[in-house]
């Protein structure tokens, strides 16, 4: 195994060298950078030119300004980069650790989400094979997949910022609106159901009544501009994460596990009100850390105390119900606090920039906060998300009709197991093994590939640093960039390799 | 039905009161409160048409109170970066648009281009001809925000830093201009420390004496960051003393540059404008929100916070019509135009003309059909008569800027109107005005060529206007004998590319006007620096040799035209117009004007303010 490592890090080292030779070549190479002061009349423009001859040592033949940029970067490796000083004079070591923090931020929700989402898709899908839903799902994933990511984002900011704006400040909803948002609603979930086509039919009727009953009770509060979720709701929702861990594990006829669970809720309920004041008003993120694990504690004990011979299992349960239940308390905070942060910022979305207001300028509590980089965060993680969830959907699906036609399976089902129990604990295991390898990627590929993403929405990520030093024939930022997303590129890869042959035994030869 | 109700009631909790929307709408109208609207109305609608018939200066807003309002303003994602933007690193139109704001001199460009002195900041006079000797006043208002006097010790360093000879020149100074005003100004300028007055005497005529001194530097900063006495530097400057002004070169070159892009000490940034850095509001990678200046001496801003964001330029227009940003400057293209007209009553548009000209020019080199060996003046001749101008600023420009118009000059606007249609009725007959074919063709046989002729347009690639220019010109030349060949090229410009080794015949390009009266003299004059054609005439030489040592705008303007008219007669080459530029706005903003100049609208970003 360790000679397997070694031989994998000695040949990304090689390619990464080789890969920056070609890029820095193709870079100074890319235009002209002295275009902007050819066509300029001012009378030292000669001395202008000279001087940025001298700063981007253009005098040098190609080699050896590679060889000067490869003897700064090269520092990197006893973590003392210097990664030079872009045309303006900006430190690009600095530069980069901002960049590289903004692209971070941008990619790892978007990152999570299509993981998510995109897996639970692919294995819905897979099930429900040949089904209305799986042709759906297939047809919007290679919409998706090869959506103009610039156009998506135009389009996005037209009606995700533009128009909510507008919308937001006399939020009304007319009943046709109201209808297709219930229809549209009723149809997944339907579909998604599944059954035959009297239960189909009856999913449908249902969950249209509730959601547009829903959507008319929230028009009537405004709801739009004052949320909150409250404490039915949150006790719902409780209850529908314990239903999900249940089926998850143990289905719902192990009543020792669903009683613990409820107790768990129950608990939730009292915690609600105890821990008011803290929740309303927090001094950091260090006390919704805190109280998420001694939620998850708290989930924990009740699961060992009242898990029976179970104790495993209930614990997970209920933490995961616990943990459930603190974070609907958490958004139903964050909720209340919209209509305070619409009055510091009566169009809650910019079209650009990480922040809606520059936090020096900004008064408020600590949801105000959360709602200020939130709310940009919104639209460019559609956009990376809805890209990603396209291909991981794919491929869960494909991975997960693979496995459930295996052998085994048929034996698992053979013995009586159910549907649950197969498709969760014998199927979707190891189906997800193929995945790994498609997460590395992905997280190196959305890093490096944000440029548009970034650009069109103004982050100032590795993106923007690549465009900028692109536009000015600039190689200092663009090998910086490189060295991000090259290296993130070749070592995701490297550990998607080592943790496929941890995973898969088979691999190990 | 149940599960309606059911749902409903789970429902009936779930309303936060945190506020009303009564409440909100008065809080968003909150953020713009603050003071009456004190704009003189006379100026106010005379601003309205954007440009016509008014004054190209700044207008009178008598007397302001600075609100608390917020307005924003971008030229595009790169960063502000440094306090002094007079080195070769930093000098750059988003430090200088921001500079601009915190640093004021003696005078400004209007709309057109013309200088027009800053009064309140200080007077200059032109006290001898020969040697060419200006004396500087500084009101004795003048201070920087710190208290500090401005005065001639800041000129002084100005003038130093520029590594005059007589202080040992750049070797032993160590400073990094991008000014060369050493060269003109050779001799100390004669001032006394802390002196509100300072004379400087010119080596050379020069025409364009007015536009060498605006604002400068806080020297006394310089000073003291350098470890000397404010007094102490002004002195050594006057006494010639390299050894003392070189320790201040390099705080000069790299203590006012903020490549961490914060200010981690506002005291040694000073304003000496409307506006401040000092408590300024700079959030990395997003903004920079100006301050009122407090002790700011002349009329004080309109709007209280300026904020400059970097953004890219295109996201300006969406940013625009979200409010994100209030005024942008857009790349000029018809989809931008339309776009901002589409927005409706909430955005405003103003179009109007760039001080940057597109012209073709002759290649005079051996080989060149178009040089006297071959082709000669007949086939320029040829070649002028089929060349569409109007129909490209009809199809291109006027979709954009309405009022663009074909430019038949190269070193006057038509937007300086009278200057212009004086010089055009002395230089220019309009015998190209109109496309004529048949007397092209007559012109091309009497050149003797061969037809049809290859002519090479070259430019810089890509450039989709460029791109359309030359299938115009094509389409009518073609008709009357040439061929021409789409020589567009992404190295046209580099060195060892098609424009140095000579592989065009016409050259299409743009240059940017300086607002300068002699910075025509190397494209014109034999073996000029920008003469890339190699074009050569006694007479032009001689004219660009009188203007460029005339101090009299009288012999200036009859130099000019002497220029002109042999440029047509010999046909250098031919402008083709004035690039088009467009300002969109948040409509419920006054004073916002498009300017020709390179400062750009943010110009009078001072005297913003939105309407109440």
């Amino acid at each position: 195994m360790l000679q397997f490592i070694l031989r994998r890090i000695g040949i990304s080292a090689l390619v990464l060298l080789l890969g920056s030779a070609l890029m820095f070549f193709a870079t100074i190479n890319a235009g002209d950078p002295l275009f902007d002061l050819r066509e300029s009349r001012a009378t030292n423009r000669d001395q202008l030119i000279a001087a940025r001859i001298e700063l981007m040592h253009l005098d040098m033949p190609w080699w050896q300004r590679y060889l000067t940029w490869l003897a700064g970067a090269g520092k990197c490796l006893v973590l003392q980069c210097d990664l030079g000083t872009s045309r303006d004079g900006a430190n690009i070591n600095s530069l980069l650790l901002s960049s590289a923090g903004a692209s971070l931020r941008l990619v790892s929700l978007s990152v999570a989400l299509a993981i998510v989402i995109g897996i639970l898709l692919g294995v819905l899908s897979a099930i429900r094979q040949y089904s209305g839903f799986d042709y759906s799902i297939t047809f919007l994933a290679f919409l998706f997949f090869s959506l103009p990511v610039f156009w998506a984002a135009v389009l996005l900011k037209e009606f995700g910022a533009y128009r909510f704006n507008n919308w937001i400040a006399d939020p009304v909803l007319s009943t046709t609106a109201m209808a297709v948002i219930a229809l549209i609603f009723a149809l997944v979930v339907a579909a998604v159901l599944g059954g035959g086509l009297k239960r189909e039919a009856i999913t449908f009727v249902v969950t249209f009544a509730v959601v547009f009953g829903a959507v008319t009770v929230f028009d009537r509060v405004q709801w739009w501009r004052q949320p909150a979720l409250g404490l039915p709701i949150i006790v719902l929702g409780g209850l529908a994460a314990l239903a999900f861990f249940l089926v998850l594990t143990v289905g719902l006829s192990e009543r020792r596990i669903l009683y613990s669970g409820l107790g768990t809720v129950a608990a939730g309920v009292v915690a609600y009100f105890v821990t008011a004041p803290l929740v309303e008003n927090p001094s950091g993120w260090g006390t919704i850390l805190l109280l998420a694990l001694v939620a998850a504690a708290v989930g924990a004990a009740i699961g060992w105390f009242f898990g029976g011979f179970e104790k495993k299992i209930a614990m997970f349960v209920c933490s995961g119900t616990a943990l459930a239940f603190a974070f609907l308390v958490f958004m139903d905070q964050l909720l209340r606090n919209w209509g305070s942060f619409l009055q510091v910022a009566a169009r809650p979305i910019s079209t650009i920039g990480d922040a809606r207001i520059p936090y020096a300028k900004l008064d408020g509590n600590f949801y105000i906060f959360i709602y200020n980089w939130g709310v940009q965060l919104i639209l460019p993680t559609i956009v990376l998300t809805l890209i990603s969830i396209a291909g991981y959907s794919r491929y869960t699906r494909s991975s997960m009709l693979e496995t459930i036609n295996q052998d085994y399976i048929r034996t698992a089902r053979s013995k009586g197991l159910s549907d649950r129990v197969v498709y969760s604990k014998h199927a979707l295991r190891n189906a997800l093994i193929p995945i790994t390898t498609i997460v590395a990627f992905d997280f190196a590929n959305l890093l490096g590939g944000a440029v548009v993403t970034e650009t069109v929405f103004g982050w100032k990520g590795l993106g923007d640093m690549f465009k900028t030093g692109l536009d000015f024939v600039d190689p200092g930022p663009v090998m910086a960039y490189y060295v991000v997303a090259g290296t993130a590129a070749v070592f995701m890869n490297m550990i998607a390799d080592i943790a496929y042959a941890f995973l898969d035994p088979r691999i190990r030869r | 039905m149940a599960v309606v109700a059911a749902g409903a009631l789970a429902l009936a909790g779930c309303t936060s009161d945190t506020s009303t929307p009564d409440d909100t709408t008065t809080a968003g109208q909150g953020e713009t409160g603050g003071t009456d609207n004190e704009t003189a109305t006379d100026d106010g609608e005379s601003t309205e048409g954007a440009g016509e018939e008014t004054s190209t200066a700044k207008v009178d807003l008598g007397d302001v109170v600075t609100n608390d309002d917020t307005i924003s303003f971008s030229t595009g994602s790169e960063q502000y970066n440094a306090y002094n933007g007079d080195t070769s690193a930093t000098n750059s139109t988003y430090n200088a648009t921001v500079n601009a704001q915190v640093n004021s001199g003696f005078w400004y460009w209007g709309t057109d281009g013309t200088v027009y002195p800053n009064e309140w900041f200080g007077t200059y006079e032109k006290t001898s001809d020969d040697p060419l000797t200006v004396e500087y006043t500084i009101s004795d208002e003048a201070v920087w925000s710190d208290g500090t006097p401005i005065t001639a010790n800041d000129y002084l360093l100005s003038w130093a830093s520029t590594n005059p000879e007589v202080l040992g020149g750049a070797d032993a100074l160590g400073f990094d201009p991008v000014s060369d005003m050493s060269t003109y100004v050779q001799d100390t300028p004669e001032a006394e420390v802390d002196g509100k007055t300072f004379t400087l005497t010119y080596a050379d005529p020069n025409p364009d004496w007015e536009i060498m001194v605006s604002g400068a530097l806080p020297a006394h900063v310089a000073a003291e960051q350098s470890g000397l006495e404010p007094g102490e530097l002004a002195q050594a400057i006057l006494d010639g003393d390299t050894e003392t002004v070189a320790k201040v070169s390099e705080f000069w070159n790299t203590g006012w540059v903020f490549n961490d892009y914060q200010i981690e000490d506002d005291s040694i940034v000073p304003s000496s404008g409307p506006y401040t850095l000092e408590g300024a509001v700079w959030e990395k990678d997003l903004s920079l929100g100006l301050v009122p200046n407090e002790e700011f001496w002349g009329t004080p801003p309109a709007t209280g916070n300026l904020v400059f964001k970097f953004a890219a330029p295109e996201t300006h227009v969406q940013a625009l019509q979200n409010g994100d940003i209030n005024v942008i400057e857009p790349q000029a293209t018809v989809d931008t135009v339309d776009q901002i007209k589409n927005m409706g009553d909430t955005v405003a548009l103003q179009t109007g003309n760039e001080m940057t000209w597109e012209h073709l020019d002759f290649n005079f080199a051996e080989g060149s059909v178009f040089s006297e060996d071959e082709g000669g003046l007949a086939a320029r001749e040829a070649f002028a008569m089929c060349v569409p101008r109007q129909q490209i600023v009809q199809n291109l420009i006027q979709p954009i800027n309405p009022e663009a118009e074909v430019m038949n000059l190269r070193e006057v606007f038509p937007f300086q109107t009278e200057k212009y249609n004086e010089v055009l009725s002395a230089a220019y007959d309009g015998r190209y005005d109109e496309v004529d074919i048949e007397g092209a063709k007559a012109k091309l046989e009497e050149a003797g060529v061969e037809t049809p002729v290859d002519v090479r347009i070259g430019y810089s690639a890509p450039n989709q206007r460029r791109t359309d220019e030359v299938t115009t010109i094509k389409s009518s030349c073609d008709e009357a004998g040439f061929n021409i060949i789409d020589a567009g090229d992404p190295t046209f410009f580099e060195s060892g590319g098609p424009l140095e080794v000579g592989d065009w015949e016409v050259a299409l390009f743009a240059w940017a006007g300086s607002g300068q009266i002699a910075s025509g003299r190397p494209i014109y004059s034999t073996d000029g620096t920008q003469n890339f054609g190699g074009y050569s005439n006694d007479e032009v030489d001689e004219a660009w040799k009188t203007l460029s040592t005339s101090l009299d705008p009288e012999v200036q303007l009859e130099q000019t035209k002497i220029i002109e008219k042999l440029l047509w007669d010999t046909l250098y080459g031919i402008p083709v117009f004035a690039h088009p530029g467009v300002v969109g706005y948040d409509a419920s903003i006054e004073n916002v004007r498009h300017t020709a100049v390179q400062t750009g609208v943010s110009w009078n970003a001072e005297q913003w303010v939105r309407a109440q």
